[in-house]
């Protein structure tokens, strides 16, 4: 038994670093980075356009006014928090990542099965578990790599696009949010992989788990957004009958069954979760701008807690579940 | 029987007996159901929101807006029918237009098929044939629920007019999604690895609905999957009214948003298509450029790649 650990870990840190290696080499690792990169950049610097745009329409309004000689409080200064540019990188994670994670998942089985080394790996004296766990350590590996690089992109490309320079405080939220997306990429390998290694044949585990996509990543959070009321006319409703905020809250209260109920379906989904953490670490959720990073982590630490606990109970499943020996080959 | 034909039936009952398109297939035919009551209970919601807003202002001796809801055309609570229409039934269709290649490569039927006396434009037909009939399936089912679904809702009054609407939207989605079918079965034609046809057009697929809107109008990756939200209007910047001109054509996940806007009666006052072609130019236009290139591409096919054991 005292060998048995050691004789594990090296089997399992050498599937993984194969898997790796053979990422690299087919230069999916490459395509993937570049991938999320462009979507990252697009979302920056588009979302900065716009945001100068807003700034001069301001300057332009603020102009006119002073030239009145009216004061300048009558109109909202528009934000400016760099950090707050990434809304858009943030949900291309959720969304192009995902894609990228189920696709890397599926690949990871598809190719043991294609070339049909499963069945001669499992020859060897290393339970099931072991070479489960191999395939999404090299998954976790190839997501932490792979966001390490887009993040360090945005971290270059926001002070240039912004015109503000990030502080320590907004590399150690950057760093949080990386954290958080590997976590997040991570239960989407697992997915990918568990349904490709599991299903009759490769492409149709790949088909289930991009249904699975849709409904989790896509489809739950929509209907919890489009049973929004806010979201339900062009500029929102309140915005629209122009009520006060004191009065928006006791209208809403009245509606709490709704909420409960539009917030259910919302929080089924581990994407919503992801977004809610992010979201409030970047600061781009207004309530949570400028809020200190504790308080942040204090009031979201259940998202991080369902990240966390919703990749480990995939991960556990993917680990439990026994590889049936009738699907180790392409086509069963 | 035409040899188009024949090949097009084969093909079909080899879907009908794929089990991941029927459950798309049910998934699909279940988001229709949901859609309507969803439009039902936001609007019966804002509704609500409004009479509490419009005592409170006249409570307050302020002068009371119009209800946003009150003009809101029977149709309208279908608006969230064009969103699942392009998410499930687009990605339903690029697993058609995959499997059409894809299950006859894996069995081994395409050398046998090669061998029949056909032509290669008679494969390329059927193929094609198969996929139109299959989301012309589809969007049958979207149009049983969806009728079924407006003469259900209460206080809801359906005229001729509202149907023949419908119909056109059903008509533009069923352009729509077979677009990314004949997009998937032309790229799996080209591509003989297994799954690489699904994969390319599930990235066309995602470029098209999530980055493009991005760079033409600001609107971000969930607002675009919003009936709503997406409907935004173009920021007042240099950039995006240039882009807006350049990629507005490309971007058919918003030209579809624009004419389910604009067919089911929820389109903002005055809100103009993206760029200077009208999605009823663009759509059908991409239809017929993606029926091109899995045309040519089925018609192209080697028959002797992939197979069983690649």
């Amino acid at each position: 038994m005292p060998d048995l650990l050691p004789s594990l870990s090296g089997s399992v840190t050498t599937i993984a670093l194969r898997d790796a290696r053979e990422q690299l080499r087919d230069r999916f690792l490459l395509w993937a980075t570049l991938a999320l990169i462009a979507a990252a950049a697009v979302s920056l610097v588009t979302g900065a356009i716009a945001l100068h745009g807003d700034a001069a329409t301001y300057a332009a309004a603020r102009a006119q006014l002073l030239a009145l000689g009216k004061g300048a409080s009558a109109i909202a200064a528009p934000e400016f928090y760099p950090l707050k540019l990434m809304r858009g990188m943030i949900e291309q994670i959720e969304i192009m990542g995902a894609v990228i994670a189920l696709v890397a998942g599926y690949r990871a089985a598809a190719a043991e099965r294609g070339r049909q080394t499963l069945a001669l790996i499992l020859t060897r004296p290393m339970p099931h578990w072991a070479y489960t766990l191999a395939k999404i350590i090299g998954g976790m590996g190839l997501a932490a790599v792979s966001l390490a690089v887009v993040f360090l992109a945005t971290a270059i490309l926001l002070p240039i696009v912004s015109g503000i320079g990030l502080t320590m405080g907004d590399a150690l939220r950057l760093v949080l949010t990386w954290a958080a997306g590997v976590l997040y990429l991570t239960a989407l390998f697992t997915l990918g992989f568990g349904l490709s290694l599991w299903a009759k044949s490769p492409a149709s585990g790949l088909i289930y788990a991009f249904a699975l996509w849709i409904l989790v990543v896509l489809v739950a959070p929509q209907i919890g957004d489009t049973m929004d009321p806010d979201n339900q006319v062009a500029g929102g409703v309140f915005a629209q009958l122009s009520i006060p905020k004191a009065e928006q809250d006791r209208i809403k209260a009245g509606f709490a069954g709704y909420e409960t109920f539009r917030n259910g379906i919302e929080v089924a989904s581990v994407t919503k979760h992801f977004e809610r953490f992010t979201f409030a670490v970047l600061g781009i959720k207004d309530t949570y701008t400028g809020a200190p990073l504790a308080k942040v982590m204090a009031e979201k630490q259940g998202d991080l807690l369902f990240l966390f606990l919703f990749s480990l109970g995939l991960g556990g499943l993917a680990l439990l579940r026994p590889i049936n020996p009738d699907r180790l080959t392409k086509e069963s | 029987m035409t040899p188009a034909r024949l090949i097009a039936r084969q093909s079909l009952s080899g879907l009908t007996r794929d089990r991941s398109v029927l459950i798309l297939i049910a998934f699909f035919a279940a988001m229709v159901l949901v859609t309507a009551w969803l439009g039902w209970s936001a609007t019966n919601t804002v509704d609500a929101i409004y009479v509490d807003a419009a005592t409170y202002l006249a409570a307050s001796g302020q002068p009371v807006p119009p209800n946003p809801v009150s003009q809101s055309a029977p149709l309208a609570v279908l608006r969230n029918l064009g969103v699942y229409i392009s998410l499930i039934g687009a990605f339903g269709s690029i697993v058609i237009g995959q499997l059409l290649i894809e299950t006859d490569r894996r069995a081994g039927t395409l050398p046998l098929i090669g061998a029949r006396p056909f032509e290669r434009s008679d494969l390329a037909l059927g193929k094609m044939r198969a996929m139109v009939t299959a989301t012309g399936a589809m969007m049958a089912v979207a149009a049983v629920i969806s009728v079924a679904m407006l003469f259900t809702i209460p206080s809801l009054v359906v005229r001729p007019g509202d149907l023949l609407r419908l119909a056109l939207f059903l008509v533009a989605g069923w352009a729509y999604i077979t677009i990314f079918g004949f997009v998937a079965l032309g790229a799996a034609a080209r591509m003989p690895a297994t799954a690489s046809g699904l994969i390319a057009a599930t990235v066309v697929w995602l470029v098209v609905t999530f980055v493009l809107p991005e760079l033409t109008a600001n609107v971000h990756p969930t607002a675009a999957i919003n009936p709503v939200s997406t409907l935004a209007t173009t920021p007042d910047s240099v950039f995006f009214h240039l882009m807006s001109r350049v990629l507005g054509p490309l971007s058919l996940a918003e030209g579809f948003a624009w004419a389910s806007g604009d067919l089911l009666s929820f389109l903002p006052d005055g809100l103009a298509p993206r760029g200077p072609v009208p999605p009823a130019v663009a759509l059908p236009v991409a239809l017929i450029l993606a029926g091109l290139f899995a045309a040519h591409s089925s018609a192209k096919l080697d028959l002797n790649a992939g197979g069983p054991d690649a």
